[in-house]
């Protein structure tokens, strides 16, 4: 298990640092499913699933095809200016903090797994409280994907503006 | 796998995620970070929520499932507002962007 997380974070260093942008989705794609492997590791079969079927299938899908769509016309070569390296700097700041806070917290040192098989994540039981108790949240949270689809269409749509013509690369 | 361990890989997505949101300026790497700092924090509610006393509760399932809801809706905008401004100003980096008005 050490090892699926360390995986998880060489993938997401590459889809940070790689140059090329659709190398960088791909790896995007990796550190998502090996997320929801990380999920499932835990016990989380559900979303673990999720993760991969939304994470991987959808919005990694989706961004290599925004990549691919918007290909730049000039290469910009993305050196590092002052502000960049203040920004990582204060990352990692921050992330040195958050170290620091986790490490220096007493926490359980046992084993996550241990009562995993006296009470596991059932999809049954977490459909029923998606019926139940989580009616209106999951009610809600399909206005907001609804609303999210179509102002993203309206947003995205082949369509020259006023006083604009049409484009000879669409 | 113990608790301390997740919440540290936890930390470091995060400070990935951070650093390539505060780093670069192409439109869609800074949402690829963004999708690396939402990953952590649904990380963190799952080894939380195993890690307490009563795993039988789905609190911590239920949040991530949402938190990858709201996430997707949100990358999908996101992605919608580059292709519209890049149709409008040729344009994908967020520090030459000066226009916003329709």
């Amino acid at each position: 298990m050490p090892a699926l997380l360390l995986l998880l974070l060489l993938a997401a260093a590459a889809a940070v640092c790689f140059p090329n942008l659709i190398h960088a989705t791909l790896a995007l794609a990796l550190a998502f499913a090996l997320l929801g492997a990380a999920f499932l590791a835990l016990g989380a079969e559900f979303a673990g699933f999720v993760q991969i079927l939304v994470n991987v299938g959808a919005v990694a899908v989706l961004i290599a095809f925004v990549v691919l769509i918007t290909r730049p016309e000039r290469i910009t070569i993305d050196l590092p200016s002052g502000a960049a390296w203040t920004g990582a700097l204060a990352a990692l700041v921050l992330g040195a903090t958050l170290v620091f806070c986790v490490v220096r917290t007493p926490l359980d040192p046992g084993p996550l797994m241990r009562g995993a098989a006296a009470a596991p994540s059932s999809a049954k039981a977490i459909g029923t409280d998606l019926i139940g108790a989580y009616l209106l949240p999951l009610q809600l949270l399909g206005l907001l994907l609804t609303a999210a689809l179509v102002g993203a269409a309206l947003l995205a749509r082949d369509e020259p503006g006023p006083g604009e013509s049409e484009g000879p690369d669409r | 796998m113990t608790l301390s361990m997740v919440l540290l890989v936890s930390c470091g997505l995060f400070t990935l995620g951070l650093i390539a949101a505060l780093t670069h300026t192409h439109a869609i790497r800074i949402l690829i970070g963004i999708e690396l700092m939402l990953g952590a924090a649904n990380l963190n509610f799952i080894a939380f929520w195993r890690a307490g006393v009563d795993p039988g509760a789905l609190v911590g399932v239920m949040t991530v499932l949402f938190a990858i809801g709201i996430a997707a809706a949100e990358t999908a905008l996101g992605l919608a507002l580059v292709l519209l401004v890049r149709r409008r100003s040729r344009e994908v980096d967020v520090d030459r962007i000066r226009e916003l008005n329709g």
